[in-house]
């Protein structure tokens, strides 16, 4: 009897998807707050981006662990192209219910690729005022990218830019790039 | 059919937003001889009719242009000041071109807070309780429609006196306002709404709305 009870507990239900979709109008006053929770704790924009993408990384950290569970099986990405992709369909995708438009590498430089989303859905009703200069509010996406990207041992930075729509530059560590190299020979 | 203006007030009665869709242009050309046969005034840096209203130069009505070069203030093209040129009789006939002032944004800003007085004493004017005040004004040349919402937002649509389904276009503009401005972080209550995405979706909507009345016309 005891066993039987026990597997009714939320701990013993598979992970499933569920349906997941939640009210765009909800999560656009919910981050409306969060913006306005930031500004009046910062002083200046690029410390407002920095605090949005600490909110984001811990979005991002809590991600990671659900999706590798959920649609991979448990396993991680080791291949910085994989993870890169992985980012931009499974995890946009679970997010924002669509996949970001583009994924590109930096012509000049092999440790920064370019992650490019048309309209993001975070900004799709924040009009920035002229005063705050280039301020993308997508810098909490940012965070969400740095995050996974952290956890899953792929040291990076990553920043929002208003290009193309927005932006998302990846910079990876030069220790990922070296050890990339090393997993291609194999 | 046109859609002239939007007017969005606050719940305290500030004009927060406003925009201009259809203008109309109430020009008059007209060449005088010496002496002018109407009388010219300056106010606040502008050449105003101040007496002998005729062939539609109304009272009222600012010096635009003369001789066809545009005025810059009260001077002239070259710097040279109006009146001086006006009181030249070697300078006649002079083609004197007169239209209506455009409301400047203070006015607007005094005209909207009137209307929100006249909005109250119509609800107190109510023998039933909580009543809804103006939603529908009508004139010989415009439809003044207003729409107030619950939290006490004011929106007021002024049309051209055949123009149709303003109901929906009132509602849309609502919707509009909850989207770009409320959810916009940047966006302060009571305040003027500046937001560019509100801005270009209002046109948008402006748009679709002329478009279709005119397919149902």
């Amino acid at each position: 009897m005891s066993s039987l009870k026990l597997k009714t507990t939320i701990l013993d239900r598979s992970i499933s998807k569920g349906k997941n979709e939640v009210s765009l109008n909800g999560f656009a006053l919910l981050f409306s707050e969060i913006v306005q929770y930031c500004q009046n704790r910062v002083s200046t924009v690029p410390e407002l981006q920095a605090k949005l993408s600490e909110f984001g990384q811990q979005v991002g950290i809590r991600m990671l662990d659900l999706l590798i569970v959920r649609e991979k099986n448990g396993k991680r990405e080791i291949k910085l192209l994989q993870i890169l992709i992985f980012i931009k369909s499974t995890v946009w995708k679970s997010l924002f219910g669509k996949e970001a438009d583009k994924l590109e590498h930096a012509n000049d430089d092999d440790h920064t690729y370019y992650l490019i989303e048309k309209e993001s859905l975070v900004n799709k009703f924040i009009s920035v005022p002229k005063d705050k200069g280039n301020l993308n509010c997508a810098a909490f996406s940012a965070g969400i990218i740095e995050g996974i990207l952290n956890t899953s041992n792929f040291p990076a930075k990553v920043t929002a830019h208003w290009h193309k729509g927005t932006t998302y530059m990846i910079k990876f560590d030069e220790s990922v790039i070296l050890r990339d190299k090393q997993l291609e020979g194999r | 059919m046109a859609i002239y203006s939007i007017y969005i007030l606050s719940k305290s009665g500030g004009l927060i937003y406003q925009y201009d869709h259809t203008s109309i242009k109430v020009e008059v050309e007209k060449t005088f001889s010496y002496p002018l046969d109407i009388q010219l005034t300056e106010k606040n840096k502008r050449i105003v009719v101040a007496y002998g209203q005729k062939d539609g130069i109304n009272i009222g009505h600012i010096l635009l242009a003369v001789n066809g070069s545009q005025l810059n203030g009260t001077s002239l093209g070259d710097g040279q000041e109006v009146t001086a040129f006006l009181a030249n009789e070697s300078n006649y006939p002079v083609n004197l071109k007169f239209g209506r002032p455009k409301l400047s944004t203070n006015d607007k800003m005094f005209l909207a807070s009137g209307f929100y007085s006249f909005y109250l004493i119509a609800r107190q004017l109510s023998p039933v309780l909580a009543s809804s005040g103006i939603e529908f004004l009508e004139a010989d040349t415009f439809k003044l429609h207003g729409f107030q919402t619950l939290t006490g937002i004011q929106f007021l649509i002024v049309t051209e006196p055949n123009q149709m389904n303003v109901e929906h276009l009132l509602r849309r503009v609502y919707e509009l306002y909850a989207d770009f401005a409320l959810k916009n972080p940047f966006y302060s209550l009571e305040m003027p709404i500046r937001c560019e995405k509100f801005e270009s979706n209002l046109r948008l909507v402006l748009e679709q709305q002329e478009e279709s009345s005119v397919n149902t016309a």
